[in-house]
């Protein structure tokens, strides 16, 4: 009981750290200092820090464009993603990658496309490649709600199944492909039932919770590993930011991040931590803030 | 002998079931016409797969550079070139990921081995047959096999590391395998030269080397001596060998069979030309009068006017 809850904190901290880190990124968007666009993930905390957490050493990510909060999970460090946004070669591919386009494979993140529906077929492909060298572990695509409109979805369904690839297909949820709701481009999308049809196992997550998140993906990958199938998770999100570039965009912006207001960005439950703050001990709560402001950041 | 489609299918087969690990993929590839005899026969390393795939190309392109990055050295089989537009994001966005993170030599490899639908009967939408163009937007090698030199030789470069495509052509499916002697090439395999002679200059791209072959023999029956050369799409192509060659012929005829507007031909034209080289030049394309629908598609070439013009 004890050690799950040392756990638990871990994985809160990692959470408070990493909205610390996009804070400071976003800051710096501001003056902008970086040489390439920057997609921020404000709110897509939790289930990063959750992927990571369910990540074995012999598992792959792939991601997309919006791939700053899973960088900076897995990479544990902030300097190596700052400096490649700034083209340095002290980044975390000697600034060639810059963000769109940021891996990581010496921490699993082996793909990342900035073209919408890109990485998922080369998901399989990694996918397929673990089966023919016989390597253990599972590869986790991450798209989004705009990305799975692209034909590769429909067709990673059909070929992962088919080939019981060892793939978790990660949907994030945000409602918004740029600037359009869902409702604003296309009619609803039950993705429950399209997996339905090709018997793959499907699963939903919500709550903004990254306990219960860890918890549910160790169990997915579980099923993935133990059944050879593939699966696929979407999870309901908000992205608390602009959709490129800092936020506040724009000077009358009426949505505005500022670090000096603290970690939450939104009183909600679509703040993963606010949820944090919601669940724990206050004491705890502010004791984890004042060890993640307590970081020596030189920029 | 046997025919284009049967060599080139026993080359092939005996080279990819010998690849250790290796994916063999595709749509209809183990079943039906063997992709009208592009895999009949195949087989696998016992360590290999073979996969009958489902009807999605953009995938099966994407897949391809996925098993790369995982260290696998794998084959792609095509039936028409024209399938492969739908893959056309991940040869140039999917691959300069690969090319500018990665030690490319570290990773396994990745070929797409096609017939390239030029014998005009399949109808409007299937007549696309340049894949210079492939090969220029994404800075890839795009080969042409159709003889039983640089078959062999091309065949080669499927268990290196890196991307490439290979072609074959439908027009010369059912046509005697050409054999030739070869002279030289290059060691990309851009390059191939298969005779030499003081007179005249054939430089043959996409898969016009039968027509190149039967310039050489008509200038042989009036007593001229040809350098027969055929090109591959490799990005920036060394030309010095033809060069050479032009300038000691002072006659240059250029064959282009694709359908493309932009050639690579003109490319090499201008490199030579450069060098203030002084020299008759004959440039047989297709030009603008194409026809989109159902056609023979038989790259007619006029061998007199190509003699007149070349002053013989």
């Amino acid at each position: 009981m004890i050690v799950a809850a040392i756990l638990d904190l871990q994985l809160a901290f990692k959470v408070l750290q990493l909205r610390y880190w996009q804070h400071i990124v976003n800051e710096s968007l501001k003056k902008n200092i970086f040489k390439v666009p920057v997609h921020c993930a404000f709110g897509h905390e939790a289930i990063a820090v959750a992927v990571s957490e369910m990540m074995d050493p012999l598992d792959r990510l792939v991601l997309s464009h919006r791939n700053i909060a899973y960088n900076l999970a897995r990479s544990g460090r902030l300097q190596p993603v700052y400096d490649e946004y700034k083209h340095l070669p002290s980044g975390a591919d000697g600034g060639h990658l810059g963000s769109m386009n940021l891996a990581n494979p010496d921490r699993g993140v082996i793909y990342t496309s900035s073209i919408l529906g890109n990485n998922m077929p080369v998901a399989c492909g990694i996918a397929l490649g673990h089966l023919m060298l016989k390597r253990d572990g599972i590869v986790t695509a991450l798209t989004g709600d705009g990305a799975m409109e692209e034909g590769t979805f429909y067709e990673t369904l059909d070929i992962s199944r088919y080939q019981k690839l060892p793939l978790l297909l990660m949907i994030e949820n945000n409602k918004f492909a740029m600037s359009s709701t869902i409702s604003e481009r296309r009619v609803p999308i039950d993705v429950e039932s399209m997996c339905r049809a090709f018997g793959t196992p499907y699963f939903f997550l919500t709550g903004n919770l990254v306990f219960d998140y860890a918890a549910k993906l160790k169990e997915i990958r579980g099923i993935i590993t133990g059944d050879a199938t593939p699966a696929v998770v979407e999870v309901d999100l908000s992205n608390l930011n602009r959709h490129a570039g800092p936020t506040p965009g724009w000077p009358s912006d009426p949505m505005n991040i500022d670090l000096k207001r603290g970690l939450i960005v939104q009183e909600s439950a679509c703040d993963p931590v606010h949820v944090l703050k919601q669940k724990l001990d206050p004491e705890i709560f502010a004791g984890l803030e004042e060890k993640v402001f307590s970081e020596n950041w030189s920029g | 002998m046997a025919n284009y489609i049967a060599s080139v299918n026993q080359l092939i087969m005996s080279k990819c079931s010998k690849i250790p690990g290796a994916v063999l993929y595709g749509q209809n590839l183990n079943n039906g016409t063997f992709i009208s005899g592009l895999t009949k026969n195949i087989a696998v390393h016992e360590t290999g797969r073979i996969i009958n795939t489902p009807n999605v190309e953009n995938t099966l392109c994407g897949m391809g550079f996925g098993m790369m990055l995982a260290g696998v050295k794998c084959v792609y089989f095509v039936k028409q070139l024209d399938f492969m537009l739908l893959g056309l994001d991940h040869f140039v966005n999917t691959y300069n990921f690969i090319r500018c993170s990665r030690n490319i030599n570290e990773l396994g490899s990745f070929s797409i081995i096609m017939l390239v639908c030029d014998q005009g009967m399949q109808g409007p939408q299937s007549s696309f047959s340049g894949y210079a163009d492939f090969s220029s937007m994404a800075r890839i090698a795009c080969y042409s096999i159709t003889n039983n030199q640089d078959t062999p030789r091309i065949l080669e470069t499927v268990t290196q590391p890196g991307f490439r495509m290979i072609g074959l052509s439908s027009r010369l499916c059912r046509s005697e395998f050409i054999q030739t002697n070869l002279v030289y090439s290059a060691d990309d395999n851009s390059v191939f030269q298969y005779t030499e002679g003081a007179d005249a200059t054939i430089v043959c791209f996409n898969f016009s080397l039968a027509e190149g072959q039967a310039l050489h023999k008509k200038l042989l029956e009036k007593g001229m001596a040809s350098s027969l050369f055929s090109v591959n799409y490799v990005p920036y192509p060394d030309w010095t060998r033809i060069r050479q060659s032009v300038a000691i012929t002072g006659r240059l005829v250029v064959m282009d069979d694709s359908k493309s507007v932009h050639l690579p031909a003109y490319s090499m034209l201008d490199a030579i030309a450069g060098d203030n080289l002084q020299f008759k030049r004959v440039v047989v394309v297709r030009g603008p009068n194409v026809d989109f629908g159902i056609d023979p598609d038989l790259f007619p070439v006029n061998y007199n006017d190509i003699m007149l013009r070349l002053g013989v």
